[in-house]
Parts: C-alpha cells; structure tokens; sequence
C-alpha cells in the first residue's frame, strides 16, 4: 500500500513536479493541435480542389483527336457519368485600348492570380460542363454584382459580342463588372511552307458576362472561360477538335481503376498500339492531376511532427531531470523504507509509480487541450482579431472560412502511447537507479 | 535521572527458545582484495522480554551487527536465528517482511520521512505491512491505532507536525511509534539517543524502559552510556569484532 501512497505524497508535496506534468501536456497538446489544423486544412482544401476539378480528364490528346469518336468510346464504360470537351489555350487579358498589365513582380505568387496577366483560356461546353462539373455552383457561388444574367446560358454572346467569365477575386481586384469589354491577347504556331514555324498573333474582344468562383485556390485566378466555339474559331480549329475531356463518373471510389480503364479505351479509338506507352493521351483522376500540390500539404504535416518531436524530448529531459533530482533527494528515505521492510522492486515502484503519475496526468491535460485548442482555436483567433486586430491565421489567403481541424483519433492516440511510453522509459532510469541505491550508506548516517 | 535498578533473573527461562539469536556471525569488508574483519564470530541470545545492552567502542562494529542481525546486511558467514529458525537464507520478499515484522528498527538519525506529518509516518509502517485494499478497509482503524500510540508518547498536540517542525526528543518518539504500530517481537536501537541533549535523552529512555516492562517486548540497546547499560537486564560487550566479558 506504501508505494502508491509515498507516490502520491512525493508528487504533491513537491511543485517542481510540475514542470514535468507541463511539459509532458506542452507535448501533447502541441503535437494535438498543429497535426490537427494541418489535417483539417488538407482535408478542406483536397474538398476545394475537389469542387473546382473533373472527376476524371483526359489530357495529352493529339492535335487530330475528334470529340464525338472519342466521346462514344467513353460513353461505353459504365462508370461514365458525362463527358464535356475543352480546348485549352493561353492568352493576356487587357482592357480595349490598354497595354496588357506587366508581367508579375518576381516572387509575387499566382495564389490569386489577381496579378498575372497570364491566363489559361478554356474552351467549354456549357450545356455539356453542367453536367459534368460543378460549373453551375461556381456561377452562383458569387456576389449578385458579378453574377452573370442567364445562369442556363452563362457564355451567351451579347451585343454582337462573344462572352468571357472571369474569376471572381479577380475582377474585384482589377475592377471590372459584367458587361465590360476585354480584350484577349494570344498567339498560335503556324507552321509556313517552307518548315518554319511563326507566331500568328490573335486579338479578340470579349464582354465579361459575369464571374465564378472555385474556392480552389490558384484557379480562379488562372483560369478564364469562354465558348469553345468561340476558341476553335479564334485558333481556325476545326469544330469537333478537343484538347481535353473532362469525365464525371458514377461511383467516386472507383476513380483510379475507371481512369485506367478509359486510358486503354482512348488509345485503342485513336489506334494507339502501346496501350501501355507512358507518353501519348491519358486519363487522370482529380487527385493525381493535384497530387503534387496535395502531397506538398501532408509533406508539410509529416516535417511538422518531426519539429514536434523536439518538444516532446524537451518534455522527456526536463521530467528525466526533476524526476532524477527527486530520486538523489530521495536516496536518504530508501534506507528507511528498505528497514520497514521495503524492497529494491519495491523503492523502484515507487518512484516509477510517480513518473507514471506525471506522465498520466500530463497525457490528459494534453489530450484535453489539445482537443479543445483545436476546437475554439478559431473563436481565440476571433477574439484577438478583435482585441488587438492581429490575424493570426490569415484563412482568406487559403478561401478558408475558418481555422479548420480534424481531430483523427488514430493520431491522438499515436501521441498518447508515444508520450507514455516515453514516461515510461524516463522514470525507469531514474528509479532504477533508486532501486540500485545501497540501503546500508543513508541509514549508517554521518 | 531515576537509576531504579531492575533485577534481571526471573524473566529468562533458558528453555525457551530466543527471539533472536546469532551463532558465530562473522563479517568482513573488502578492501580492494584485502578482508577487513569487523565481526568475527559473534555469538548472542535475545529472550522475549529482555532489554539488552549494547556496549562497545566506536568502530566496534556495533552497527554492523545490528544491521546483519536486522536483515539488513548479509553475514560473510555464521547465522542468525528468528524465533531459532535461520532468517538469512529465506527469499529476498520474506526477509523483507520479517525485517517489519519481526524486528523493529529505531535509529540515531529518526529516519523519518520529511514530507510525511508525524502521524502518516507512523501509518506508512502499518501500511508497509498490508496490500492497498486491506489498508483501505482499516484505514480508520489504522489512523486510530497510529494516535493512541503517538498520544501514549505525549505527542497527542504534534500529529500533523512536519519532522522539520518537531523537536529532536519528539521526532524519536515518532520514530519509536514507528516501529511499534508493526508489532514487532524485538526492536533493535542504534544509540537512539545519541543525538538528544541529557535532559531528553532521559525522557526517551524512560520511554523504552517502560515500553519493555508494559509490553514484554524486547530490546537490543547499542549505548554508550553505563549508567543505562546498568539499568538493562543484561549486557554485552562488543571489543575487535568478538563479545567480551
Ligand atoms: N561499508 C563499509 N566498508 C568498509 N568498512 C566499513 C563499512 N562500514 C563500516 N565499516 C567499518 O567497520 C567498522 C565497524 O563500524 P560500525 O559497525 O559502524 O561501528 P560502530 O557502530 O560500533 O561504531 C568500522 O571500523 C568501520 O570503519
Ligand atoms: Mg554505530
């Protein structure tokens, strides 16, 4: 009975202890709340980057390719919800009889896009888009000001002049309403008689018919949408030529298989021999399309638990210490203990047993905290924005609404048995060598 | 100090068999590879009741006997008897049981723990004895036995003193309740009064005497003083390692 009892006193009667219990709770809390908002922002962002891509594109296609083959070949795999061509070019967006904005300062990021001149011109297919992406979503998902007129038509031509959408953010930044007229500055290869190639430049006005709005970030920046009708004109591109189709499928868990499956059928439509070639066209899945971008996020999230490791070390050696500094204060009372019939497994116990304690206590308090800081980190965030109007997250950057989390309990778990089985091994040393401790040198005294 | 000396003869009944008693216990310490002899055959019979003396020089190695005869150092060879059975070659887990049990301890130094009030200290050597369930069930009991005791010693007003807040003579009165409340059938004393002024010293002393008469309890009393070594039932003298006289 003696153990827990002498634990339990030694513990409370000695406030240094708490260093180690805060210590082991910095850990844990620490390693809680950051895995967790690293979690919670990938898993909101994968959802942004979800919203804005097709299920499944098929990239990579020959400048011969035909849509309407391509498309019955698709149409035959079952998981093929809808398909919906694109051509997909590039030009500058300026305004009519103004210079193109200058290319971006270096460094300055394309997050929003609002500062390149450079853009991605897609081609799309409304009526075919509708059904294939969330297109509609990202018309509405927009401020009454920007959103276009006729939401079943969003590209239709206006005034005798072809329609372009813009991201949102982006004609906010540069001031631009539905209605106004934009210039789209491109160029294409032609290739001359004599085997040269020369750039054609192209020029074509376009009314803004209004804007959308992704919320994946990095796309409604880059990205401008027009007919395809309109780009196949401007490129002198026969109607059925297709860059790009983009695929919705049926059932989401069979994505990576159906992208696999379609690949083989592209190739063998357009009478591609090496079905396993890895140049020429091919289908890819949204989240191999981002992967890099994905990775970039959980790669940030496994180097910030190898940071975090550092804290839970400190926690080890500042427990190791007090617990250590405990067992020399202690080695007078081993003596004693050992005289009323104590034993060296017995001594050991004790001291392990206050090791354990710290540790427990500080394993709960971190658990604790660290759900909860997880939780209301965004009502703290709140409360100093409004006390001190310092953001500390700037969430807008990232089209985030909030500080987001994810509590995975695997990971709270994960950090719960390392921290204890760390407790463990640091209050083992120590009270071994309390065990060790020859009775017979603190009771012959002076 | 009152020398009411006691008459010895008439407790001791020779075919009883003792409550401790060693049998050619020698000790050595090593130094590097050279034995040094500090016990060298010592031979001694406790008898239930009995106070004995303890007398010898300093460095006689009367501490060390004390520590070999309460399982607390082992013996480089000969035996000792608990109750005429062979204590050093039981398990590790029942010598330390006996140590309690059997043989209570009160030191120079009190020992006591200083985190611990007066009355947990005398309660951590009952709950030393017991499993944490059997504790929980009589821990009134426990408590109370632990404050008749430190009550007895006149230390009633000190219970939830810290031994830093008790004088020298109080925290060997703990001590003393200490190894009583484990009822044991012999305490050993190492000059438990070899840190007090006279004055106190005496009152401790009275103490155990009265202990001894009250509780038939027996005593093995390492003193350097005559005066009380007179005042035991009997004496044993401890000169280069061996008794003498
Ligand atoms: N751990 C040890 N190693 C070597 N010699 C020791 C040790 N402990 C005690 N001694 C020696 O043994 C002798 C007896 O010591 P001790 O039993 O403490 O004597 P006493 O209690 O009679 O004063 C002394 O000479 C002492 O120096
Ligand atoms: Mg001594």
């Amino acid at each position: 009975m003696y153990r827990p009892f002498l634990s339990l006193r030694w513990l409370v009667t000695r406030p240094i202890n708490l260093l180690g219990v805060g210590g082991v709770t910095l850990g844990v809390f620490a390693m809680i709340v950051v895995v967790s908002i690293f979690s919670g922002f990938l898993k909101t962002v994968s959802e942004h980057i979800r919203s804005a891509s097709a299920d499944i594109a098929v990239q990579a296609l020959p400048s011969t390719a035909q849509f309407p083959a391509l498309q019955r070949a698709l149409a035959e795999d079952p998981n093929v919800a809808a398909a919906a061509p694109r051509l997909v070019h590039f030009g500058m967006l300026h305004e009519k009889d103004h210079r193109p904005p200058p290319p971006p300062l270096l460094g300055r990021g394309s997050l929003q896009g609002g500062d390149t001149p450079f853009l991605i011109v897609l081609g799309i297919d409304p009526a075919r888009e509708f059904l294939t992406t969330r297109l509609r979503e990202w018309l509405e998902d927009v401020p009454p000001d920007l959103r276009v007129n006729n939401l079943d038509a969003p590209l239709e031509q206006k005034n005798g002049h072809d329609a372009i959408l813009l991201g949102a953010e982006r004609m906010r930044n540069e001031g631009l309403k539905p209605g106004d007229l934009v210039v789209l500055t491109s160029g294409k290869l032609q290739r001359s008689n004599d085997g040269l190639s020369n750039p054609d430049p192209i020029d074509h006005e376009f009314v803004i018919s209004g804007a959308f709005h992704t919320r994946h970030i990095g796309y409604d920046g880059n990205n401008t949408l027009v007919d395809i009708a309109v780009l196949q004109q401007m490129l002198k591109l026969p109607i059925t030529s297709v860059h790009e189709i983009i695929i919705k499928v049926r059932d989401p868990k069979t994505t990576e298989d159906t992208a696999d499956r379609l690949t083989r059928a592209v190739r063998r439509t357009l009478q591609i021999e090496d079905l396993e070639e890895r140049r020429g066209p091919v289908a890819r899945s949204w989240r191999y399309r981002n992967r890099f971008f994905l990775q970039s996020i959980e790669w940030q999230r496994e180097l910030m638990k190898i940071i975090l490791i550092v804290i839970m070390v400190v926690a080890a050696v500042l427990m190791f210490a007090t617990l250590s500094m405990m067992v020399t204060e202690k080695t007078s009372d081993i003596g004693i203990l050992t005289a009323m019939g104590g034993t060296p497994r017995g001594v050991m116990s004790v001291f392990l047993g206050c090791g354990m304690a710290i540790t427990s206590i500080g394993i709960a308090l971190g658990t604790l905290a660290g759900c909860l800081g997880s939780i209301y980190l965004e009502n703290f965030r709140q409360l100093v924005l409004l006390w001190t109007g310092l953001d500390l997250f700037p969430v807008k950057v990232y089209n985030l609404d909030r500080v987001p989390y994810d509590l995975d309990p695997i990971w709270i778990m994960q950090v719960a048995c390392t921290a204890a089985i760390v407790g463990i091994v640091v209050s083992a040393l120590p009270a071994y060598r309390a065990a060790r401790h020859d009775p017979l040198v603190s009771l012959r005294g002076t | 100090m009152s020398t009411s000396k006691r008459t010895a003869t008439g407790i001791v009944d020779p075919n009883s068999i003792p409550v401790l008693a060693a049998e050619n216990v020698r000790k050595n310490y090593w130094l590097g590879k050279r034995a040094i002899p500090v016990l060298r055959g010592i031979d001694l019979r406790v008898y239930q009741g009995e106070m004995v003396a303890l007398l010898g020089a300093s460095g006689a190695g009367k501490s060390t006997l004390m520590h070999v005869l309460g399982l607390l150092d082992t013996p480089t060879d000969g035996q000792v008897l608990y109750d005429g059975k062979p204590a050093h070659s039981l398990s590790i887990n029942q010598r330390a049981a006996l140590r309690h049990r059997h043989t209570g301890f009160v030191f120079q130094f009190y020992h006591l723990i200083p985190e611990l009030t007066a009355l947990q200290n005398v309660v951590l050597a009952r709950m030393m004895q017991i499993s944490t369930l059997h504790y929980w069930r009589e821990r009134r009991a426990v408590r109370a036995e632990a404050v008749l005791i430190l009550t007895q010693f006149g230390l009633g007003e000190r219970l939830s003193h810290r031994p830093s807040e008790l004088s020298g003579g109080e925290r060997q009165r703990v001590a003393i309740a200490r190894a009583l409340i484990a009822k044991p059938r012999i305490v050993l004393a190492d000059e438990p009064t070899g840190n007090l002024d006279s004055h106190t010293a005496d009152g401790v002393m009275e103490l155990l005497f009265e202990i001894n008469q009250t509780q038939q309890l027996a005593f093995l009393l390492v003193t350097h003083n005559e005066e009380i070594a007179a005042r035991c039932h009997r004496m044993i003298r401890l000169k280069d390692g061996l008794v003498v006289g």
